[in-house]
């Protein structure tokens, strides 16, 4: 089935937050940030922008009736700051005037007086001052201590990751309206919309029940707007409930970029010891996380780096540590994988630099350690339903590892200016929210006596085609022409207390609670039918909107049935209710079962260096993923190709930017480069893995928003193989991502100040932002 | 962002009158500084333009085949005239800086970027936005290649990328491969749709 939104998108007529119509009487909020990443406010000067002509207000704390309070794991983070600002960019106040220009303007004439503060942007100094969002958790397996003395090779070194701005296409945004007796209802470009909800509430001093929350689509969230999109709704409700008019704020590109967090950037320490026939013995890493100023999702995000310190590996012997460290940049936050592929990059490291020393291609060594049915995670869980054994031989069969690597070598020993590379990256990927109880979703619904039906969900559409998905399972569950099914926007009155759409459960939870309440009107549908025919509810089917009976049609249609069963007053609406069964993780122990399954695969990617000028280009990508059994081929090959290629922007060309005065430099998207056109890879080659699929997953169709992301890890390796063609004293500084210019840097081994040792690598560049080579 | 409520509208309509006071003011100032200048080169005084703002002024377009008058400030964009104004909210502002091309409208036939264009200056044009390039029900091939092919994912970078695939089918009937790269490269999808957008920009043009 085709996206249900794609005619809407095509014409221009698709409504997304800024293009909802406004009430006569709207009002602007444009948000002041703070100028310095740390610092005391000592005295702020509204006069001359109140003075100013369409100017209503300026928001402060001082003005929250309720709780000046919006961190949602922790309570660590002001809505609006009061005495102390901890990142540049950090909300002061909110300006509202009739039009954001006149509110911008504004903004220039706010006078702030300022004392700063010791700045810390770097996270392993953070740690070392003791600034830490949270006590730092450990993950452990068997015995590493013991481990070393049985391992023939030991390597160790550093790692480091840059973060990754979301690059949402459209900015953050709210527009709160003002209701009756004190209600307010929010329109919000979020992928949380009971967190704005509940954080409104919070901090407006009312119930839940007054804050009506309600979504109709994002253009992009990538869990940028999981917890991020709250402070605008919250601002705008404020506004709306001060001033009793319809409030709209929705940040410009550049104040989005400035005041947002990111992926986090990480600085790791790794080692690893292998056997003398390569397999791994133990492993250890160390994950210093940058968390910005405040926890927003920071811990949940580094737990799940620790979930994936070991990727598709299997490891006896492992002990992983992970520190939240407390910097001033803005408080970083959930982005595609989750921190997931953070701890994915260190392990790659640590094999390739493994790989490179003992002069074996770094294929061998992650074919030799992939996990297998019956091994254990680090975190207790065994796993199940695996198959990287199979993706790998599918790999081999359908794409050839052997014959890439001799076309590579072919190429290399004939042409000096060009080298190409290669890598494989295989990926094994949790499904579930790691916090049990973010594991439930609820659906409802309608089926009204015409027989057309509505369906809401939990779910928020923001182009992973969740809305497309949901409808096929209601038209197929009911056998009706989809015309007929309608799925309305995602609202906190009709499904209530809704876990974000993220963790790239939304399609099982929704779908399974959708399942679930339509299977319940079936029933009720059937034993009507049954008795009007006189036959027991199993003899009853639909198909084609049409009743059969003991497998012959009948003359009654789907409409008179539901007509039939409305006058009979049989309830023709139901709310589905899913909880993933089987999970739990116990934080004492570090140890439980916190997926229903995993997701697995492998890319195979390939990549051209012009040696003379540092530049490449991804020639192709192989990749042999675990859907399961997908229910929607279109939609899943999507967000493979999508996700693929942020993961390859993340590692490559994105490079974010901030100067040791926590100032974002890379404010801009002329400043940061996402993958455009011309750096897609020239081939993307998708094979489904064969399997029956997994039963806690819908329709067996496994998830799929997230793990496509870390194929693009891959990408670095590649270029780290062409680059070694080029230049055999190349030494790895696992320092992404690989911009053109440290490429370049690489190929001729100036690449900043590097020591290389048995048992170290380490650029001197990493973890220092104000030293990283300018776009 | 900023729509205009029939308050300001009427605001718009007082400035008018305004404007016209002040053209009979700019108009002098420029014959009295002629004057001066024709005491040096009488033969070539130039012919300065009227003078714009600070308030409103009127512009006129034709807008997906109607007529169309609004009254904006002279730093007003093409993007924020349509949004805004003309309340055509199929054109996206993304970066308001020329870098993504998600605001491409056509202008005079040829893919501009709205945001980079003023409204004053489009003064006469014929404008075709996303919500003008179908016939009535009837969708341009390029739009109808973008559902075929599901090259839409959260669909906000699309009116742009439409409008620019189209544009490109325009002025060239049978493309190739680097020929939809050139023409789209300056379109930012961050949902990666591009491999997509490939094949159905060459499929479309196969039907047109
Ligand atoms: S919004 Fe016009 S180019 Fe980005
Ligand atoms: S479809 Fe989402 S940005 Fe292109």
């Amino acid at each position: 089935m085709k996206n249900i939104d794609s005619k809407g998108h095509v014409t221009g007529k698709s409504i997304y937050l800024d293009d909802i119509p406004t009430i006569q009487g709207t009002l602007y909020g444009v948000v002041f940030g703070s100028p310095v990443a740390h610092g005391h406010i000592d005295a702020v000067d509204y006069s001359k922008a109140l003075a100013m002509p369409g100017v209503i207000r300026i928001i402060t704390h001082k003005d929250i009736p309720g709780e000046n309070q919006i961190g949602g794991i922790i309570p660590d983070e002001p809505l609006f700051a009061t005495n102390e600002v901890h990142f540049q960019g950090q909300p002061i106040a909110l300006i509202i005037a009739e039009s954001d220009h006149l509110a911008s303007e504004a903004r220039k004439c706010i006078e702030l007086k300022i004392s700063e503060k010791e700045i810390i942007v770097d996270p392993r100094v953070a740690q070392q001052k003791g600034e830490l969002i949270q006590p730092p958790r450990t993950f452990a397996l068997g015995d590493t201590e013991k481990a070393w003395a049985k391992c023939v090779h030991v390597f160790q070194g550093k790692a480091d990751t840059n973060g990754q701005e979301h690059l949402y296409i459209e900015t953050q945004g709210a527009y709160a309206v003002p209701m009756e007796n004190g209600n307010i209802r929010i329109s919000s470009s979020t992928q949380g919309p009971t967190a704005v909800q509940r954080t409104t509430a919070w901090v407006l001093g009312v119930g839940m029940h007054k804050i009506e929350v309600d979504v109709v689509r994002l253009g992009g969230g990538f869990g940028g707007k999981e917890d991020q999109a709250t402070p605008w709704a919250v601002m705008a409700a404020l506004g709306a409930q001060l001033l009793n008019k319809p409030i709209k704020v929705v940040l410009n590109r550049m104040d989005d970029m400035r005041m947002t967090g990111k992926r986090h950037p990480y600085s790791s320490d790794y080692k690893i010891g292998l056997s003398e026939d390569l397999k791994i013995i133990a492993y250890e890493a160390t994950f210093f996380q940058n968390a910005g100023a405040a926890a927003d999702l920071s811990p949940a995000v580094m737990e799940r780096t620790l979930f994936h310190a070991t990727n598709a590996y299997f490891v006896p012997n492992v002990q992983v540590t992970a520190y939240s460290c407390k910097t001033n940049l803005p408080p970083n936050t959930a982005f595609r994988g989750f921190g997931g592929p953070q701890g994915m990059f260190v392990i790659e490291s640590a094999l390739a630099h493994a790989a490179h020393e003992l002069n074996v291609p770094t294929y061998v060594l992650q074919k030799k350690n992939l996990l297998k049915n019956g091994d254990e995670f680090p975190y207790g869980q065994i796993a199940a339903d695996v198959g990287l054994q199979h993706i790998w031989s599918d790999m081999e069969s359908k794409f050839d590892i052997q014959a890439v690597e001799k076309r590579i070598r072919a190429f290399n020993a004939n042409h000096s200016d060009q080298k190409k590379g290669f890598s494989l990256m295989p990926v094994t990927f949790g499904i579930s929210f790691t916090k049990t109880p973010m594991n439930q979703a609820r659906a409802l619904v309608h089926i009204y006596s015409d027989g057309s039906v509505g369906v809401s969900t939990g779910a928020v559409e923001m182009g992973q085609g969740v809305n497309t998905k949901m409808l096929q399972i209601a038209a197929q569950m009911f056998s009706l022409d989809p015309e007929r099914v309608k799925l309305e926007s995602t609202n906190t009155t009709r499904v209530a207390n809704t876990s974000p759409s993220a963790a790239s459960a939304t399609s099982d939870l929704n779908g399974k609670a959708l399942q679930k309440a339509c299977n319940a009107l079936l029933e009720r549908l059937k034993q009507s039918a049954a008795d009007h025919f006189g036959v027991s509810p199993g003899d009853i089917e639909l198909k084609n909107e049409q009743v059969y009976s003991q497998g012959k049609a009948t003359s009654m249609s789907w409409n008179q049935l539901v007509d039939m069963a409305f006058l009979q007053r049989i309830c023709l609406t139901e709310n589905g209710h899913y909880a993933t069964p089987i999970i739990n993780f116990d934080k004492t122990k570090e140890k439980g079962h916190p997926f229903a399954y995993h997701v697995h695969g492998l890319a195979l990617t390939e990549v051209s260096i012009d040696c003379i000028r540092g530049v490449y280009e991804f020639d192709a990508v192989k990749i042999v993923h675990d859907f399961g059994k997908t229910m929607n081929p279109s939609v899943d090959i999507g967000q493979i190709e999508g996700g693929l290629v942020q993961g390859i922007g993340w590692m490559t060309m994105e490079e974010l930017n901030y100067d040791n005065q926590g100032r974002l430099r890379s404010n801009s998207l002329s400043a940061y480069k996402i993958p455009d056109i011309y750096s897609v890879p020239k081939e993307v080659l998708i094979e489904a893995l064969e399997t029956d699929g997994n039963d806690m997953a819908i329709l067996k169709s496994k998830a799929v928003g997230e793990p496509p992301l870390m194929y693009g890890i891959g990408a670095y390796f590649a270029i780290e193989n062409a680059i070694r063609a080029f230049n055999p004293s190349f030494i790895s500084t696992f320092d992404a991502p690989f911009t053109h210019e440290k490429v370049l840097l690489a190929l001729y081994n100036h690449y900043g100040i590097l020591e290389n040792s048995k048992t170290g690598i380490r650029s001197s560049l990493s973890g220092n932002a104000d030293v990283r080579i300018a776009q | 962002m900023n729509n205009k409520s029939s308050n300001e509208e009427k605001k718009a309509v007082s400035r008018r009158s305004f404007l016209k006071g002040a053209g009979v003011t700019t108009a002098s100032t420029v014959a009295m500084s002629a004057g001066l200048l024709s005491f040096k080169a009488p033969e070539t005084a130039p012919k300065r333009p009227p003078v714009l703002g600070p308030g409103d002024t009127e512009v006129r377009l034709e807008v997906n085949g109607q007529q169309e008058s609004v009254w904006v400030e002279p730093r007003t964009t093409l993007a924020e005239a349509l949004r805004d104004h003309l309340h055509l909210t199929g054109t996206k502002v993304v970066c308001d800086r020329g870098s993504c091309s998600a605001c491409t409208v056509w202008l005079n036939d040829k893919p501009v970027c709205s945001c980079m264009t003023l409204a004053v200056d489009a003064e006469g044009s014929k404008v075709t936005t996303v919500e003008g390039l179908a016939d009535g029900d009837t969708l341009h091939p390029v739009q109808e290649a973008f559902i075929e092919y599901d090259a839409a994912m959260c669909g906000y970078c699309t009116p742009g990328m439409v409008m620019s695939c189209a544009g490109l089918l325009k002025r060239n009937a049978n493309p190739n491969l680097d020929d939809v790269k050139a023409a789209t490269s300056g379109n930012l999808c961050r949902c990666g749709t591009y491999p997509k957008v490939f094949e159905a920009t060459l499929a479309a043009a196969k039907k047109m």
